[in-house]
């Protein structure tokens, strides 16, 4: 079973559609991950450029002119993904409006408020609006995404010392974890319901945002690489990265039960992220790290050989 | 792993025909989409054992770094030597490509690296630092080839291509390869485009010898580091140096792998990191040529990202239909 015709062929022969149906069109908005990786990148870079040009031209200085600029480019982003439902000739252009619509009207918002929680819940709440309405998958995808990262800074900022940091952790992730995994399981329920058309951008993004999100919910984090944590005494906030690095093993186990090769890529590349800020950011020496990542390489090992010895067909392939 | 079926194209059997949950589920068998439990547990098994290796070798790394005084200087190296001398004798027991000695010949791979490390660290040669990873490169090139794995041999282009960014990025004015190159009046821009040259190199050759330790996803981690180098050497380029040369070699470059990937007609990753290159160093030049109004610039500037990633976009996509129905028939 290798094309989309031969399944067809094989569907109508198991009388699961009927004989006279009519063959499925090729839809032209699919691509592999790294084109749509390429295009995203670019329509975001793009979209930056424009909202400078605007800001530059129009120069609005009150929070509703920002207000009605990124109304209207967000409304001319939905007006261009619509025209431009099965192609993708327009889709970089709306996908950059939309961006530059999404800055725009987050401004407006926190222009008089600069603080952390408003940032992200305003970030938050933008990318869930952008996620309902633009019907196009990539933008859903990224809205997805990078919703999910301003989720984990919104329960941060919101509940910013009240909750101890491990208690934070999982009012963070577990949610998303759960929605993964109730996605990855329920996946033909929803394929065979209308709910396909946000259930799967909302997987892809969640499994990126769970890769790479870690960062965001743990203590003393930093965006970038920095040393102001070296050399502390061990605490426990020094396990928060092998969290993280659970975190995104654990997406690329959903990666791989949706059978996803980019998104599994993404998600390796991700643990080994968290590995290297673990080397240069957290909470302990250099001596406690190396007991940890040893005594977590011996029992990972360990479980890794206990699982292969219960697999019988492991002893034939070895 | 990928079924040739994709996840969108599933999507959109299943709303053409309004498909109920038992015929998806049936479509998803049939294109072999989910995996079973069996699978599951293999997937989680091979997992758990990578994520043992690489903290292993993560550990031994870090341990090193922690230079613990505790330990005498004859201790600290006693302690590596022992685990290289461990893990290549257990590799000789069990040789790749049995997962324990796969296992066992990377972690000496990990441990030659700390062994130099420990070596740089103890007695201050004076080495740069692109040096450590340089030497590391060329002594630990047997152990990667000996490991069989794929993992072993995309740590191995880690390592190296680390050395020659250090090497480029700090220009310093010692070591081997300055040796080399340092009195043949090389710019930067000619540096960073040898070090795209040199993974060019091994990306070609393993495509014309293919092995099972160098597979897809290695061969493109090359191509990627390739043109890493080579949007970066593009970039100075068109920008402080205003080198002919750089931009020959990148053009030749470009067209070396379009061509080569139009020829073969099997994976546009190749012509994706080739039109991402194309699109950065073009973006980069624009931006240096124009000189009118500020604003028109950033317009022009978004106008040709989304022209040019449209047009990307829509070629490779049409290229992978094309070439995917090919293979299929």
């Amino acid at each position: 079973m290798t094309t989309v015709g031969e399944l067809s062929e094989q569907l109508r022969a198991q009388g699961l559609i009927a004989a006279d149906a009519p063959v499925a069109p090729v839809h032209n908005t699919d691509r592999p991950w790294f084109v749509a990786l390429l295009q995203g990148v670019a329509g975001w870079l793009a979209g930056i450029f424009l909202l400078v040009f605007l800001g530059l031209v129009f120069r609005p200085e009150s929070g509703g002119a920002f207000f009605v600029i990124g109304t209207l480019l967000l409304g001319a982003a939905w007006f261009l993904y619509r025209a431009d439902r099965d192609a993708v000739f327009l889709d970089q252009l709306a996908l950059a409006i939309s961006i530059a619509g999404q800055f725009a009207v987050a401004a407006s918002v926190i222009k008089d408020d600069l603080s952390g929680l408003s940032i992200a819940t305003t970030a938050f709440a933008v990318q869930v609006f952008v996620l309902i309405v633009m019907p196009n998958r990539i933008a859903r995808t990224l809205a997805a995404l990078f919703a999910t990262i301003a989720w984990a800074f919104t329960r941060r900022f919101l509940f910013i010392g009240e909750l101890t940091p491990p208690l934070g952790w999982v009012l963070t992730w577990l949610p998303l974890l759960a929605l993964a995994g109730w996605l990855v399981l329920r996946e033909p329920q929803w394929m065979a319901s209308s709910l396909r058309r946000f259930a799967r951008p909302v997987l892809t993004g969640v499994l990126l945002g769970l890769s790479l999100g870690g960062m965001a919910a743990e203590p003393f984090s930093v965006m970038i690489l920095g040393t102001e944590s070296l050399g502390m005494r061990f605490s426990w906030w020094a396990l928060f990265p092998l969290l993280s690095i659970g975190l995104a093993l654990a997406s690329a186990y959903g990666a791989f039960r949706v059978r996803s090769a980019g998104l599994l890529g993404f998600a390796v590349l991700a643990a080994l992220l968290h590995l290297s800020r673990f080397y240069y950011l957290y909470g302990t020496t250099l001596m406690w790290k190396s007991v940890i990542m040893l005594t977590a390489g011996a029992l990972l090992l360990l479980a890794g050989v206990w699982l292969r010895r219960r697999d019988p067909h492991a002893e034939a392939s070895a | 792993m990928q079924p040739k079926v994709k996840r969108s194209e599933l999507d959109a059997l299943a709303e053409f025909h309004a498909l109920d949950v038992r015929k998806v589920e049936t479509m998803l068998e049939l294109v072999d989409a989910r995996p079973t439990r069996a699978e599951g547990l293999r997937f989680l098994g091979t997992c758990l054992r990578i994520a043992g290796v690489l903290s292993l070798a993560a550990g031994l790394v870090f341990f090193v770094a922690a230079n613990w005084s505790r330990f005498a200087v004859f201790g600290r190296f006693a302690l590596v030597e022992l685990v290289l001398i461990a893990c290549v004798a257990i590799a000789f027991v069990k040789p790749p490509p049995a997962n324990l000695g796969r296992g066992a010949a990377f972690l000496a791979f990990i441990a030659t690296g700390a062994l130099l490390a420990l070596f740089g660290q103890t007695y201050q040669t004076g080495a740069d630092i692109y040096e450590l990873f340089l030497t590391w490169a060329l002594l630990g090139l047997p152990l990667a080839v000996a490991a069989q794995w794929s993992v072993a041999t995309a740590a191995w282009v880690l390592v190296l291509n680390v050395a020659l960014m250090l090497f480029c990025g700090w220009n310093p004015t010692g070591g081997l390869l300055w040796s080399i190159f340092g009195g043949m009046q090389f710019r930067p821009a000619h540096l960073v485009m040898g070090a795209a040259g040199l993974n060019l190199a091994l990306w070609f050759a393993f495509e014309f010898w293919r092995f099972d330790a160098v597979p897809d996803w290695v061969r493109r981690w090359m191509l990627s580091c390739a043109f890493g180098f080579g949007t970066w050497g593009g970039v100075i380029a068109v920008t402080s140096e205003n080198d002919a040369l750089a931009g020959l070699a990148l053009l030749a470059a470009i067209v070396g792998v379009a061509a080569y990937a139009m020829r073969r007609r099997t994976d546009v990753y190749p012509l994706a990191v080739v039109m991402g290159t194309f699109i950065i160093v073009s973006l980069v030049w624009l931006g240096t040529k124009i000189t009118f109004s500020d604003e028109g610039v950033f317009l022009l500037m978004a106008l040709w990202l989304i022209g040019t990633s449209t047009a990307a976009g829509r070629i490779l996509t049409v290229l992978t239909r094309r070439w995917r129905a090919q293979v299929a028939a």
